[in-house]
């Protein structure tokens, strides 16, 4: 909205600019026109001046009052010559002299109310004067006078003296017949003037809609929050280091509707988007992510963790104490809000989204009518041991992850012939915490890209060192993940000559998805002689169809289905099924957690190939 | 409609610049000439300079020459009046240079005033040191 603002405001300005522009040049124009024509008719008198002054100092030698006094012929025979001239541009010519008491008199009249000889004539002596003294011509411009817009006056000099003075009068006419002259000019401008104009208006119409058509589009009509086409926009081009992120939900909405009616329903979620509007600051964003469902890109304007937080609660408290009045009913809701408050932790914006979901989701579990984030459900969950992103990250950088190891046995030779590696973060006092504790947090974070770079780095190292079998946990979600799959392409390019030693299980409770993408990266993870395992088979999604479709080399069996082999029926038998299909398909079967002796003797008589257990040897940080 | 075209043409009359300037000469003139009169009874066989004579403060048109302080004269025609005569343009002044104290018209679009040294004397007038250079003793 802020933008749209600013692309009014843009618009506004250059409109007034290019008006602003377009008038003051044509009016330049017209100006510069009208000083061309003046000083075109100014040429032409300055050139009739000069021919009169040829004329006059031809024949008059001394003194012309004096010498045209005595030769009225002459007088008349040059009043002719001037009248020649006299039309409707130059309206008066005359040449006037300067008497004793310094008043000007006529001494030729060419113009059509011919004065006397020697009649006085008054004029603006102090200008008049100045031509007499200086010797030079002027042009003067007659404001105060109705009938004459210019008057040319030229000295005449005899023996190096003003004599008299040559006055060409331009008629006030003039400037008119300028302006008719260059009025289809005028014209002209006029419709660029008009055509631009028009222009500019269709522009300013067609952007006005256009912002309208765009604002309509990502704008939800209902609450008049942001709708989720502005969001899949917003996602693209997002800074998501700058944002927190906050998930809001109408606690119990449905019955809101189902009670009330879907008018009322409305009614709550549009004044509900209306508080929380009022709540939020200019530079946040209200996205409604779904039916009562709203998302809030909090901007990070100051250096508070819990701003998305506090910001949270005040909206919570603001819509629990607010009464809704629809028709006759008054109603009461509360707000559900899940806070991301360190979304740049995530590898993309939606796994952000997706965590203040997850948040929110909590809230709901327990109880509704709650803020959570991540940092105050640890505060105050059963399993605050739990720990934070921040705690993995100083970890990796203090190189306290490290793996432990854990041995298979070949059930027939009851020889160790492989390790699994299990992650582990090394405290700094120096106790040991399980992946349960820390992986959480950092799923789908750039911290968990670094925390596999460092299990793989330790897997190869062993691997070097022991020249031995060890296999690794990674999820499916992992191989799609393009910066975690290149990452083990990278790796597994760096140790080429190890590679054959490495096994990668994947844990099998994870839904499936994109499955012809899996098939083809572990095709390419096998060409380095890598085995491929599923682990944890029997408890989660997968169906026989796995087999199809992924190239399986081992099958670790769920230890829900050995622990208590000895003693479930069900269990030996699916355990069984699964051996035997196995078998069939030249796939290799490990049985996880043998914990006793029983279940160590049952499992054998399944033919099951691999034995992994805590009665057979413990995760320990060193390989044998 | 009529009145109020009337009134238009009076307006526009009032502001155009040669009225203006032609009603302030004549406001000068009249209080030179007459420096003592309260309210100096003016008369002109000329209508259209009657308007510029009624807005003239101190001065006051009246319809009979005979009553008139001042008389200002376009035509050639003779007057029965002891008023002082003034004229609109140079024939006239010429023609009746023994009678008139002066004249102001327009000559080559600019204003013209001229008075006759003789009849002042005889009229025992003595202009302001402002308007002496428009005294003029012969034509």
């Amino acid at each position: 909205m802020k933008h749209i603002k600013q692309l009014y405001t843009f618009i506004f300005i250059s409109i007034v600019l290019a008006i602003a522009y377009l008038f003051f040049s044509t009016a330049q124009i017209q100006k510069t026109l009208n000083k061309n024509v003046e000083n075109i008719f100014i040429q032409g008198a300055k050139s009739f001046a000069e021919n009169i002054n040829e004329e006059i100092t031809t024949h008059i030698k001394n003194d012309p009052y004096k010498e045209l006094k005595k030769n009225p012929q002459m007088q008349k025979r040059m009043e002719h010559a001037l009248s020649i001239i006299v039309n409707e541009t130059y309206k008066y010519i005359f040449v006037l002299y300067k008497d004793k008491n310094g008043n000007y008199r006529y001494l030729l009249d060419g113009s059509k109310d011919k004065a006397r000889f020697n009649q006085r004539l008054s004029v603006d002596k102090e200008l008049w004067d100045k031509v007499y003294t200086t010797k030079t011509p002027l042009v003067i411009n007659q404001k105060k006078l109705d009938n004459l817009w210019i008057t040319y006056l030229k000295p005449v000099v005899m023996n190096h003296k003003t004599v008299a003075i040559i006055a060409l009068d331009f008629s006030a006419e003039l400037p008119q017949d300028i302006y008719h002259a260059i009025k289809p000019l005028n014209k002209i401008f006029l419709y660029i003037f008009i055509s631009i104009g028009l222009l500019i208006f269709i522009l300013i119409y067609q952007s006005v809609a256009n912002i309208k058509i765009k604002k309509d589009s990502i704008t939800d009509p209902l609450t008049q929050a942001y709708n989720r086409n502005y969001l899949r926009d917003l996602l693209k081009n997002i800074n998501i280091a700058k944002y927190q992120i906050m998930m809001l939900d109408i606690d119990h909405f449905k019955q809101v509707n189902d009670n009330y009616g879907h008018k009322t329903g409305d009614h709550i979620l549009a004044n509900t988007a209306r508080i929380i509007q009022n709540e939020i600051r200019e530079d946040d964003m209200l996205i409604r992510f779904g039916g009562e469902e709203f998302l809030i890109f909090i901007k990070k304007s100051l250096p508070l963790p819990s701003l998305a937080y506090d910001i949270g609660e005040r909206i919570r408290k603001k819509i629990e104490m607010t009464h809704f009045n629809y028709e006759d009913k008054e109603l009461q809701i509360t707000l559900s809000i899940g806070v991301a408050c360190q979304p740049e932790h995530f590898k993309t914006v939606s796994l952000a989204i997706k965590h203040a979901d997850e948040m929110l989701y909590i809230a709901k579990r327990e109880g509704r009518n709650q803020v959570i984030s991540h940092a105050t459900h640890q505060e105050n969950s059963p399993e605050s041991d739990k720990r934070s992103i921040n705690d993995v990250k100083a970890a990796l950088e203090e190189k306290r992850i490290i793996c432990f190891y854990q041995a298979i046995y070949n059930a027939k030779t009851n020889t160790i012939i492989k390790y699994e590696a299990l992650v582990r973060m090394r405290e700094k006092d120096g106790s040991i915490t399980p992946p349960m504790r820390f992986l959480e947090s950092i799923m789908y974070t750039n911290v968990y890209n670094d925390l596999t770079k460092t299990v793989l780095d330790n897997v190869f190292t062993q691997i070097k060192k022991k020249k031995i079998q060890i296999s690794t946990n990674l999820n499916f979600s992992d191989i799609l993940d393009n910066k975690i799959f290149d990452l083990i392409i990278a790796e597994l390019q760096e140790h080429k000559e190890l590679s054959s030693w490495l096994i990668i299980e994947l844990l099998e409770y994870e839904l499936i998805e994109e499955i012809t993408i899996i098939q083809n990266r572990l095709l390419q993870i096998k060409e380095f002689g890598v085995k491929i395992a599923i682990d944890d088979f029997g408890s989660g999604y997968a169906n026989y169809s796995i087999f199809k479709q992924l190239p399986i080399d081992i099958l670790k069996i769920d230890g829900s289905l050995i622990k208590d082999i000895d003693t479930s029926e069900t269990s030996y038998k699916i355990t069984h099924s699964i051996a035997v299909l196995a078998k069939e398909l030249g796939i290799t079967t490990v049985a996880e957690f043998v914990h006793s002796k029983e279940v160590l003797e049952c499992v054998k008589t399944l033919h099951i190939d691999e034995l992994q257990g805590f009665y057979l040897a413990k995760p320990s940080p060193d390989i044998l | 409609m009529r009145a109020l075209l009337s009134l238009l043409i009076l307006v526009s009359f009032l502001f155009s610049s040669d009225f203006k300037t032609e009603q302030k000469i004549y406001g000068v003139i009249i209080h030179a000439l007459l420096p003592q009169k309260g309210a100096i009874k003016v008369w002109s066989d000329d209508k259209s300079k009657e308007k510029i004579l009624s807005f003239i403060v101190g001065v006051e048109f009246v319809s009979s020459p005979k009553e008139a302080d001042f008389l200002l004269l376009s035509k050639g025609e003779k007057v029965q009046s002891k008023g002082l005569t003034f004229v609109t343009n140079f024939r006239l002044l010429e023609a009746e240079q023994n009678s008139v104290i002066g004249g102001f018209f327009w000559q080559k679009g600019r204003p013209n005033i001229l008075f006759l040294r003789k009849n002042l004397q005889k009229h025992h007038i003595k202009l302001p040191q402002s308007m002496q250079e428009y005294i003029e003793d012969n034509l």
